[in-house]
């Protein structure tokens, strides 16, 4: 169980966690979301212990990071970006944690094992590139065996395979009962991972909800193509479905369903030469709640 | 304690800056040695004692290897997963300042042994007699150990305190060859007193003609502000370390 209460993390007049809190359970996944800048890493820093909050605090099995008996038995983290020393060989990097944690030198060859990266491991850590150094560091997270994750943009620099490898690994962790807490700027990664979405801008909450719950609040639309498309619409709006034009012989109906807008059409003899169910995508949704991108130079 | 200094030292020996530097340490020792050989006199036991005592070149080294050793965490983002092992992060510097005197020890005493392997043979075909008495003997031998050893835990307290590795060495080459003579010019007691006068009392016997310091402290106590300066970066760094967020 992870918690976080109240956090808050000031740098001078710079507020980068404003009074945040939400909770994580064990036998899920929570996909901790924002945009770049949003305030994620500064809030897995401070539940790491590796940042000092300037208000409230955060805690994992009710205790401090600081606080826990053997940290990376009991949490894996992984902390964003590349944390090797170039010339250290993988196996040599987790030897080195292994040794300060007191975890057999065995387990280094395990997770190696996991993560993909058993043939490569003797290698120095300078000619992996970036998907293999974040499966390394996921391996750095597993040492100790932990009931609890914590990866702070996991996904960063995988290929298509490896996001696939890492959602299925993801939910098997959360599936054996593991507490599993991972942030990313990108919402789909999410979609079929997380059970649970929290989405932080500017350091504040916007939104704690299920992914299902966040689903239904993006709603489905339907795209339609006709040659008669004025006329269609104007039926529609009859029938009290909400149509807009999409630009010519195009448009978008939001709540109802392809068949009905087709029988609508059927009973007036409209053809319709195109009609697609677009599901507003999770990302839509995300972007709504972070504001507009123009915002922000990402 | 002893998990984290094995993993300190776990971590030393599996890049190449640890022999990249004891190699150079080494060479510096055989060239030093060749050339006071070939070009010195040797009209006093002090100045035998001087080419007998070649800690002094390797400790410099040392210290940039802590230097390195800790400011290095930093450079490549590794102090992270460090402290997320430790949360007791004094712990870290601790064990870290102990392996790096370990490995310092074990610098200075291949320095020693070699720079004698060197030139004992060659004093004595070039007719010199060393007459040093066996407390002079041990003393630059357990004086050169103690410097290299203690070195090691400075550049780690120092590494600690700075961060920034290339800051860090830049901080130790002007203390030692800018300021050190710069105020012992203008204030003559600093000189015997300063991080460079501490050293050449802790590897010698006396100044040598040409030296920049004309006195030394006694060995006692050139060891007991060698360790206190240690232990003061070494502390320093660690009230730092504690306090600043890593991020």
């Amino acid at each position: 169980m992870i918690a976080v209460q109240s956090l808050t993390k000031r740098f001078g007049s710079t507020i980068a966690v404003d009074d945040l809190s939400f909770e994580v359970r064990p036998g899920t996944v929570l996909g901790f979301l924002g945009p770049n800048g949003a305030g994620k890493t500064t809030t897995l820093r401070a539940l790491l212990g590796l940042a000092a909050p300037s208000a409230g605090f955060a805690t994992i099995d009710g205790r401090r990071y600081r606080d826990l008996q053997e940290p990376i038995r009991t949490v894996g983290a992984m902390l964003e970006g590349v944390a090797f020393h170039p010339g250290r060989s993988a196996r040599n990097h987790l030897r080195a944690l292994s040794v300060a944690a007191g975890i057999p030198a065995t387990r280094a060859a395990e997770v190696l094992q996991l993560v993909g990266l058993a043939e490569v491991a003797d290698k120095r850590v300078k000619t992996y590139s970036l998907g293999m150094r974040q499966r390394l560091a996921l391996a750095a997270a597993l040492l100790g065996d932990p009931a609890v994750l914590v990866l702070d943009e996991p996904a960063n620099g995988l290929d298509p395979l490896g996001i696939r490898w890492l959602r299925d690994f993801l939910r098997a962790q959360a599936a054996d009962g593991r507490t599993v807490l991972v942030s990313s700027h990108v919402l789909s990664e999410m979609a079929q991972t997380a059970d649970e979405v929290v989405v932080i801008d500017h350091g504040r909450l916007i939104a704690d909800a299920t992914v299902a719950e966040l689903t239904r609040r993006a709603g489905a639309a339907v795209r339609v193509r006709s040659p008669d498309a004025a006329r269609l619409a104007e039926l529609l709006a009859a029938a009290n479905l909400a149509a807009e034009s999409a630009g010519p012989e195009r448009l978008t109906v939001r709540g109802a369903p392809s068949s009905a807008i087709g029988q609508i059409a059927a009973e007036h003899g409209i053809a319709i030469h195109e009609m697609t169910d677009e599901a507003r995508t999770l990302e839509d949704v995300f972007l709504e709640l972070t504001g507009p991108p123009g915002g922000r130079p990402q | 304690m002893s998990r984290l200094v094995a993993a300190e030292l776990l971590k030393l020996r599996t890049t190449r800056t640890f022999v990249v530097i004891v190699a150079v340490s080494l060479g510096l020792v055989a060239l030093a040695s060749v050339l006071a050989l070939a070009l010195g006199h040797f009209e006093s036991q002090v100045d035998v004692a001087s080419v007998l005592s070649n800690s002094g070149s390797a400790g410099l080294l040392i210290l940039i290897l802590g230097v390195i050793g800790m400011a290095g965490e930093y450079r490549h983002g590794t102090i992270g997963p460090t402290f997320l092992v430790t949360p007791a992060r004094w712990r870290v510097v601790v064990a870290k300042a102990a392996a790096y005197a370990l490995a310092g020890l074990a610098v200075g005493l291949a320095a020693t042994l070699l720079g004698a392997v060197i030139a004992l043979p060659w004093l004595s075909a070039k007719g010199v007699d060393v007459s040093l008495s066996g407390a002079d003997l041990s003393r630059i031998f357990f004086g050169g150990l103690l410097y290299s050893a203690v070195s090691g835990a400075m550049g780690v307290g120092l590494g600690a305190l700075m961060r920034n590795q290339i800051a860090a060495v830049v901080v130790v080459f002007v203390v030692l060859f800018i300021a050190d003579p710069l105020v012992s010019g203008a204030f003559s007691d600093y000189g015997k007193y300063s991080p460079s006068g501490v050293s050449l009392a802790l590897t010698t016997l006396g100044a040598q003609d040409g030296a920049p310091f004309e006195e030394i402290v006694p060995f006692w106590a050139a060891a007991l502000l060698y360790c206190g300066y240690a232990a003061s970066l070494v502390g320093s760094g660690i009230l730092l370390v504690t306090r600043r967020d890593v991020l």
